[in-house]
């Protein structure tokens, strides 16, 4: 008998414990936070997660009470998180602009604004197999040859993954090498990963030797590269009419079916979703994230260049506060 | 009887009802996946190619394994069970590690030794075979996290087998590896079988560690959470509901083999 009243009130005190533990942490939330009245929630692409970091860290040094809850995954997972998981957030940013048009407008979301560019770059270690040898005339024999490894994200799970395979089209007409694409494509399959930060790990150990990559990323981790020309490196708006000649099929909205993706300058999109819990607050970070002097000048460091104002099909539909930072689409020329 | 003294005491009532709950928090879940699935989707789902190879891939490499590492951890947990060593107790914690990290943690780790810049890597690449991105990289992730169940299992096996009968054979003359082949072995076969039934579960469970060494080819897990990340729940569903429904299949299948012997798990 003395044994289990020693046993339940060990188990009571152990309750009480965490009792205590839990009330206090809800205190301090609350006291701080007001229960959650100031905390901003943003989902974005991954290869966004070192400026994002930044821009965040800055904006609340201005915004003391504010606290920033990130979320990095794959442009795609982003916006199933919404859509699909009813998960709420306040800010949504997104390596590719399609990917909230076609997902979240207009359930989800009402308006998209265009505010980064970025370009397809590969990136290698120093010791990475032909390192002295590779430049950007002879990296596509050097990724064929048979001791070398690369790797390129999921076409269907990451906008980098399908840009990767546009470009590798691209380089076939470019450098005019019949079936340069369809060798590289077919070569080390087996080392295509959901995001593309999530190669960077596999080019650290020595498993690869160069991955398909986006400058920024190659930049804020210091990472050797390789600079693709510009008719295939997907950053410049005038060579929009050549990317447009390449295409390449994701998945689309169930197993079994595509989507044909064309090529075109890399875009990076942001929205609010509808449900945002703190659209005020929302709206102040966006502010915040598309001025030059501030969000602009993070992503600069970063190596990505801020393209705002740009055009955007939604112009009617953004916030009051927002419209300086996009222009309306002209008659008849879209994007 | 034993039903009737339930009903007598009030505490065993209370005992039952949390019990109850504890059930409930197991099966509901997988109730409502079971029931959110539609049959049609389910079909669907079957005649998928990719989620066909994929439950196959992830059925052998995980039987594989197990198989494996079973000539070398059997015999180990024998001499666990009945020999005394220096840092004993030091040996069964490191068993019990793979327990305890985190399982992204120990894709990591595998990294370090089965990359192509390793030894082992630079090896197993002379010899036509790598790990990362193949299914020998599949079989090591599973194992690593898997083989505390085999070990303890079969340890707690060889502990319940009456050493006066291995004695007995030894002072007939029988040599030590023929006592272990038939004396020992046998009659520890049920907790044998029941560590190698979880060691293979646990296996095909895995999604951390196999998602870091090898996202492809896909094993069910990882392709569970890549048809989630590119269709969305109403896709993934399915196939978790196909994958669940065999595992538990052959689960419940083998269980029923080692029935009949209090199963030594931990």
């Amino acid at each position: 008998m003395n044994r289990i009243v020693k046993a339940i009130s060990i188990f009571l005190v152990l309750i009480f414990l965490v009792a205590v533990a839990a009330n206090r942490q809800f205190r301090i939330q609350d006291s701080k936070f007001k229960a959650g009245a100031n905390e901003l929630v943003i989902f974005h692409a991954g290869s966004l997660a070192v400026p994002f970091k930044q821009i965040c860290e800055e904006f609340s040094a201005l915004n003391a009470d504010v606290r920033i809850v990130r979320e990095a995954a794959g442009s795609r997972m982003c916006a199933r998180k919404i859509a699909d998981l009813n998960r709420r957030c306040d800010v949504i940013a997104s390596a590719d602009y399609t990917v909230i048009d076609t997902l979240l407008i207009p359930e989800y979301a009402e308006w998209n604004i265009k505010f980064a560019s970025n370009e397809m770059v590969i990136v290698f270690r120093r010791d990475s197999r032909r390192a002295n040898h590779i430049n950007k005339n002879n990296w596509y024999d050097i990724l064929l040859e048979n001791d070398v490894a690369f790797g390129r994200s999921d076409p269907n799970a990451d906008p980098c993954g399908y840009r990767a395979v546009l470009t590798v089209i691209l380089a076939e007409k470019f450098y005019n090498r019949r079936g340069l694409a369809e060798n590289i494509l077919a070569k080390d399959r087996r080392y295509i990963r959901p995001k593309e930060v999530d190669l960077l790990a596999l080019l650290e150990v020595g498993e690869l030797d160069y991955i398909f990559i986006y400058r920024s990323v190659a930049e804020q981790h210091k990472l050797r590269m390789i600079l693709l020309p510009d008719q295939i490196n997907l950053k410049k708006a005038e060579f929009a009419d050549f990317y447009k000649t390449a295409h390449v099929n994701v998945t689309g909205k169930k197993p079994g079916t595509f989507i044909t993706k064309t090529g075109e300058p890399i875009v990076y999109g942001v929205t609010i979703p509808k449900n945002a819990p703190n659209h005020e607050l929302a709206l102040k970070f966006l502010t915040f994230l598309l001025d030059a002097d501030k969000g602009g000048a993070i992503l600069k460091r970063n190596g990505q260049t801020l393209m705002v104002p740009s055009t955007t099909d939604s112009f009617d539909r953004l916030p009051e506060c927002l419209t300086k930072y996009a222009l309306p689409v002209q008659q008849g020329g879209k994007g | 009887m034993r039903r009737s003294a339930f009903r007598t005491e009030p505490l065993y009532l209370v005992f039952a009802a949390l019990g109850g709950l504890v059930l409930l928090f197991i099966i509901a879940p997988l109730m409502s996946m079971f029931v959110n699935c539609s049959l049609p989707e389910l079909a669907e789902t079957l005649r998928d190619n990719e989620v066909r190879s994929s439950i196959w891939l992830t059925l052998w490499t995980s039987m594989a394994a197990t198989v494996i590492f079973a000539i070398a951890a059997i015999p180990f947990s024998y001499l666990l069970a009945r020999k005394d060593f220096p840092l004993k107790g030091l040996v069964t914690g490191i068993i019990d590690l793979p327990i305890v990290i985190p399982h992204s943690a120990a894709g990591i780790a595998l990294f370090g030794v089965l990359s192509r810049s390793t030894l082992l890597g630079r090896a197993a690449e002379k010899m036509g075979f790598g790990f990362v991105g193949t299914s020998f990289g599949i079989m090591a992730a599973m194992a690593f996290v898997s083989i505390p169940y085999l070990v303890n299992a079969a340890r707690d096996g060889f502990l319940a087998v009456d050493e006066r009968l291995e004695k007995a054979a030894l002072n007939l003359g029988a040599g030590p590896l023929r006592v272990f082949l038939t004396i020992s072995v046998p009659l520890a076969w049920r907790p044998i079988l029941s560590g190698l039934i979880l060691m293979w579960a646990r296996g095909m469970s895995e999604f951390g560690a196999v998602l870091i060494i090898a996202y492809r080819p896909m094993i069910t897990p990882v392709l569970i959470y890549e048809r989630f990340g590119a269709f969305g729940l109403k896709y993934a569903r399915p196939v978790a509901v196909l994958f669940v429904s065999v595992c538990l299949v052959f689960f419940i299948m083998l269980r029923l083999l080692a029935k009949g012997e209090k199963v030594a798990e931990r």
